[in-house]
């Protein structure tokens, strides 16, 4: 070995990057309890709901039940499940183990694990969804939404919210458990309030504005309206807004990677 | 331009010096011990050293270069085995040295790599599944895979049983000879005196020593010791006269010679000229253990403490 000055800086390129999301992928797949959560709990929830209830009564807005109600429930619900709960327990976990820290010291990044733990998450949902509207159009009636632009805005923007939070609590969480425990408390609180255990009518008038303040009761709303053909409420499309850069923007000045 | 410098390193936490004025210099091609007890702030320094920590005061650098400003640069050059860290627990052992080679500009096939190191038969266990030693192996799999000019091994064989730990020894040596450096951490004596060419000696955040583990021996005092029992009256000025003889002691029938240089042969050439008759011959060379004692004033641990007080966040 010779002292000669180190060649110049190579970052790593898209074999690593592929890597990384081969890597996120297989975790994810062979941790099948984390997949039953985010696929299989909604498609239960749907079937339950499209046999028990009566799907196919219209509504005002002059959607079904199942288009107009149901599947809004559950395409938030997917989302949530995977962003405000998957996610922070994989992170938490890969802080807890030093797994990204051993990261650290190699050419990647950390935030290249995130970023492919994004991606991989983001199939899941939309695995999730994609599986509920092939159910749903095969047995219950489900058409995709007549304001198909504005649902899928609110679509991303609702996913964004959620992966704020998530790795918001990601960041702060202490331990693993903690992680799971504040994710699961929060998924059920914003369930509670945004429509998630019964009609929204049903809530009192304060809650109900609580509710569609959070994210789960904005998607859900700003999703219902898009199935109904209508423009969502630029209330609802500004706070899953607002939930997404201000959770995200603390997560990031938060994040601790050791 | 050395491997790594380290001027006058400084670190704290909570107001703690952990790190209290480190110099040390590591040159090409060397294996390097950086030798301590439980925090004695061996593993903050090789931690500011790979860029992983910024030291409060003083001046790293590694090939030259910054591990902070240039980053990139270092990381591509430095492979790292790290305490206290785990990998991706559901990925298979060929999957992981696959990935941390995809980050390597430069590096070795991964399959070549896995059956060097012996895990051939694991290449397709997952992570998880793996024993304490095929987990060591392969963490010196990954440090090794981008062909690296520098490893940097903290604490390696910590957790091993002994066969694992003459094995990780092989695995050492080896890389020397490939003429990679190394910068060893570790708080077992035999480990350092058996493998590094020079050791810094680490005690309360500062370094109390540098030398080859032979200097260490010599500079600490720590000589050889002969002792034996005599059937014959002997005069102990024939003992102290010898060359390199410090102190006769007589306790009993045993006589203790301690001294340094070639002692053996010293006493034996000696009672052989004076007719002295001599059993139960028996020899002991000053240790390292000897050294670290005589420099530290602690005795060394043996123990498998993983729990260090280093581990400020």
């Amino acid at each position: 070995m010779t002292g000669t000055a180190l060649p110049a800086a190579r970052r790593p390129g898209p074999a690593a990057w592929g890597q990384m999301l081969l890597a996120e992928a297989r975790m994810v797949v062979r941790d099948t309890s984390g997949l039953i959560v985010p696929i299989g709990f909604p498609v239960l929830l749907l079937v339950m709901n499209g046999v028990s209830q009566d799907g196919d009564q219209v509504l005002p807005g002059g959607a079904t039940v199942m288009n107009g109600i149901i599947m809004p429930l559950t395409v938030t619900m997917v989302a949530a499940l995977v962003g405000v709960v998957n996610m922070p327990s994989f992170l938490c976990t890969y802080r807890k183990y030093g797994i990204l820290r051993r990261l650290s010291v190699t050419p990647a990044r950390p935030a290249m694990i995130l970023a492919a733990q994004m991606a991989v998450s983001l199939a899941q949902v939309l695995l999730g969804v994609g599986l509920m509207a092939a159910i749903g159009a095969l047995a219950f009636d489900v058409v995709a939404p007549p304001a198909l632009g504005w649902a899928l805005l609110a679509g991303v923007l609702l996913i964004a919210a959620m992966y704020g939070i998530g790795t918001l609590i990601a960041a702060v969480a202490p331990s693993v458990s903690a992680g799971l425990a504040i994710g699961l408390a929060a998924f059920f609180a914003m369930l509670a309030l945004g429509g998630g255990l019964g009609p929204i009518a049903n809530l009192p008038e304060a809650l109900r504005a609580i509710g569609e303040r959070l994210p789960y009761g904005a998607g859900n709303a700003a999703l219902a309206a898009a199935w109904s053909g209508e423009r969502p409420e630029t209330l609802h499309l500004a706070v899953l807004a607002l939930w997404g850069a201000v959770t995200g923007g603390l997560a990031a000045r938060f994040f601790r990677w050791t | 331009m050395a491997a790594i410098e380290v001027e006058g390193l400084r670190k704290s936490y909570g107001g703690r010096a952990v790190v209290d004025g480190v110099d040390l210099a590591v040159e090409h091609g060397e294996i390097f011990g950086v030798l301590g007890r439980n925090g004695a702030g061996k593993t903050t320094t090789v931690e500011c050293a790979v860029g992983l920590r910024r030291p409060d005061g003083g001046r790293v650098r590694v090939f030259g270069a910054d591990p902070h400003r240039e980053r990139d640069r270092v990381r591509q050059a430095v492979g790292v085995q790290l305490q206290q860290t785990h990998l991706h627990m559901s990925l298979t052992v060929i999957e992981l040295v696959r990935m941390y080679r995809s980050f390597y500009a430069d590096g070795l096939d991964p399959e070549g790599l896995v059956e060097r190191l012996g895990l051939g038969e694991v290449r397709d266990t997952r992570y998880e599944k793996l024993s304490g030693g095929e987990g060591q192996r392969l963490s010196i799999a990954l440090a090794l895979v981008g062909r690296p000019r520098l490893a940097v091994l903290d604490e390696l064989t910590t957790g091993l049983d002994s066969s694992a730990r003459r094995g990780m020894w092989g695995l050492i040596e080896g890389m020397r000879d490939e003429g990679i450096t190394v910068l060893l951490v570790t708080h077992f004596m035999e480990e350092a005196e058996r493998l590094c060419d020079r050791i810094a000696v680490f005690d309360a955040g500062r370094v109390v020593a540098l030398d080859t583990p032979a200097g260490l021996i010599g500079r600490a005092g720590g000589g050889a010791e002969v002792s034996f029992r005599a059937h014959a009256p002997l005069d102990r000025s024939l003992l102290t006269a010898l060359p390199g003889v410090e102190e006769v002691s007589v306790r009993g029938g045993e006589v203790v010679v301690s001294g340094g240089g070639d002692l053996v042969k010293e006493v034996a050439a000696a009672l052989m000229r004076h007719g002295v008759p001599a059993t139960d011959f028996r020899t002991r060379t000053a240790t390292l253990d000897d050294a670290f004692l005589a420099l530290t004033g602690h005795q060394p641990e043996e123990r498998d403490e993983q729990g260090s007080d280093e581990k400020g966040r």
